[in-house]
């Protein structure tokens, strides 16, 4: 059933023909900005020993093709709606878990959205920018891996942050503050090795990182083999405590929940 | 001046409304000063680790990006919400009873839909803005103030404008949702210095996408640095970009409402 959820969510997404080429737009000037940040700070500036343009540029078009956090903004905003419309009853009446359920939808929307439109943009923009191979067969492996990992972290964490409308109401602060703090702390924009020490040493070992700063790094094979392994096992560990809190987080929900009318 | 009275009326009404949740306000507005800081953040990052980016030091981005987000929230309060879901208007057939009303339907929606969830926008760019001044050595005179406050308000007038001629085009092609999505990622591209983009990039910015000039010319003209294209002419181009548009984004609006037939019933 939740297979079915998901194709749901991949046709879903497949329906809007003109949404699809806004998203091929969209990408392709994502990847234009990043890109061009990272060749005119390493072409006109100090430029970096720890890493080359080429790597930067591979990873600039991989976050914004393959880690995109629209999803999670999305799933925020949608399951706010839906509390505060009182429609969830509807979804928590079916034989279904509701997390799950969204957790598939959001898969089948990110399949479209990396097949359909991050492949596209990736293959086109890496052959104008140029586009690096992952470090090895087994760091592509460990990448492969990490992506599986990255979007579980971020469904779990953002639907925490959404089942906290149950007690305010109002999903768009929410929204925005997860925003934020993916933008801050996912090294999805700039890798976290660019951070000042301090910040640098707190957000390496924040769940975030794990959503795009760390499967990027282990494809451009900046961490080694048992490196990226270690990474792979300790993210694991936040994919544990961040489902743990969303099932605190979602039992709590359900039992203060009050439906009234019909 | 009774079209004046009710239009402040109409703003009156809309503020009393969202001021009864104010707790719910004040936390909007941080999250959204919070949503903005975080990308600030890692543009400070980059600037402060590699020391430039495209020639501008953090003082000077800081200056452009606290423009860029003040020149947008004084449009978008007017306009962005408002206009947003023109689309649903024109399709559940609501703008046709707009149309009906002894008043003009942009106007009717600008000022009752007035939006102050931009408090968050408003007090970040006004921060930004008066950390970086004083660090960036300005020879102030009369004519810079005015200068500055001038390209402000055109700003403000180039979000509005453009996001009017947006709106605009679903009352013909009745969906238009898409096209904010597509300013958007133009709007992304517009707050970092145009010289950091390619040459076609750079005159798309200034010409057809004229988002160029809600941030990057003005802060430009202002700190007296070379702009691409436009040289000399940047200090009053900053200045002329928002009431342009405005002239073009009025003809737009007729333009497409002449043509209006309906979608709805």
């Amino acid at each position: 059933m939740y297979l079915a959820l998901a194709v749901a969510g991949f046709r879903t997404e497949a329906s809007f023909r003109a949404q699809f080429w806004f998203l091929l737009l969209s990408g392709v000037l994502n990847v234009v900005a990043r890109v061009s940040i990272w060749q005119s700070v390493f072409q006109h500036g100090t430029g970096s020993a720890d890493i080359s343009l080429p790597q930067m540029v591979t990873y600039a078009i991989l976050g914004a093709t393959v880690f995109s956090t629209w999803e999670a903004s999305q799933l925020v905003r949608e399951m706010g709606a839906d509390i505060r419309s009182g429609n969830v009853v509807s979804h928590l009446m079916r034989p279904a878990s509701y997390p799950v359920s969204l957790m598939a939808r959001l898969i089948g929307g990110r399949a479209h959205e990396t097949l359909l439109i991050g492949l596209p943009v990736a293959v086109v923009m890496g052959a104008v920018y140029g586009f690096q191979p992952p470090a090895s067969l087994g760091h592509a492996l460990l990448f492969a891996l990490s992506v599986a990992l990255s979007l579980f972290l971020l469904f779990t964490l953002a639907t925490a942050v959404a089942t906290i409308g149950f007690w305010v109401m109002d999903t768009l602060a929410l929204d925005w503050f997860l925003r934020g703090t993916l933008a801050l702390f996912s090294g999805g924009l700039v890798p976290l090795w660019f951070y000042p020490d301090g910040v640098a040493n707190a957000v390496h070992h924040l769940p975030f990182a794990w959503i795009a700063f760390y499967p990027l790094a282990i494809y451009l094979g900046q961490l080694d083999l048992m490196e990226s392994v270690v990474t792979l096992l300790y993210g694991l560990g936040w994919a544990v405590a961040s489902a743990g809190l969303l099932a605190l987080l979602w039992r709590a929900a359900c039992r203060r929940m009050v439906v009234q009318g019909g | 001046m009774q079209t004046l009275s009710l239009y402040l009326y109409l703003v009156r009404l809309q503020l009393r409304t969202r001021l009864q949740y104010r707790a719910n306000l004040l936390i909007g507005w941080v999250a959204q000063a919070f949503g903005y800081a975080s990308v600030y953040g890692t543009i400070w990052i980059i600037a402060s680790r590699f020391e430039r980016l495209g020639g501008w030091v953090w003082p000077e981005i800081a200056l452009m990006l606290g423009f860029h987000v003040l020149g947008y929230a004084l449009g978008a309060l007017f306009t962005f919400v408002q206009l947003r879901g023109m689309e649903e208007l024109v399709r559940l057939g609501t703008y046709d009873t707009l149309m009906v009303r002894p008043v003009s339907p942009w106007a009717f929606l600008a000022f009752s839909g007035i939006n102050i969830e931009y408090g968050g926008h408003i007090a970040l760019g006004v921060g930004m803005i008066a950390w970086a001044l004083p660090q960036l050595g300005i020879d102030w005179s009369v004519l810079t103030v005015a200068q500055l406050v001038a390209s402000l308000i055109s700003a403000a007038l180039l979000t509005g404008a453009t996001l009017t001629i947006i709106a605009a085009m679903a009352l013909v092609l009745t969906r238009s949702r898409y096209l904010f999505g597509i300013y958007f990622d133009f709007w992304e591209l517009s707050r970092y210095p145009l010289t950091i983009f390619a040459l076609p990039l750079q005159l798309t910015l200034l010409s057809i996408v004229p988002l160029g000039y809600m941030a990057y010319v003005p802060v430009a003209a202002l700190l007296g640095k070379p702009v691409p294209l436009i040289g000399a002419a940047a200090p009053f181009a900053a200045i002329l970009a928002g009431p342009v548009m405005v002239v073009v984004a009025m003809l737009v609006w007729q333009a497409c409402q002449r043509r209006y037939q309906g979608a709805g019933g």
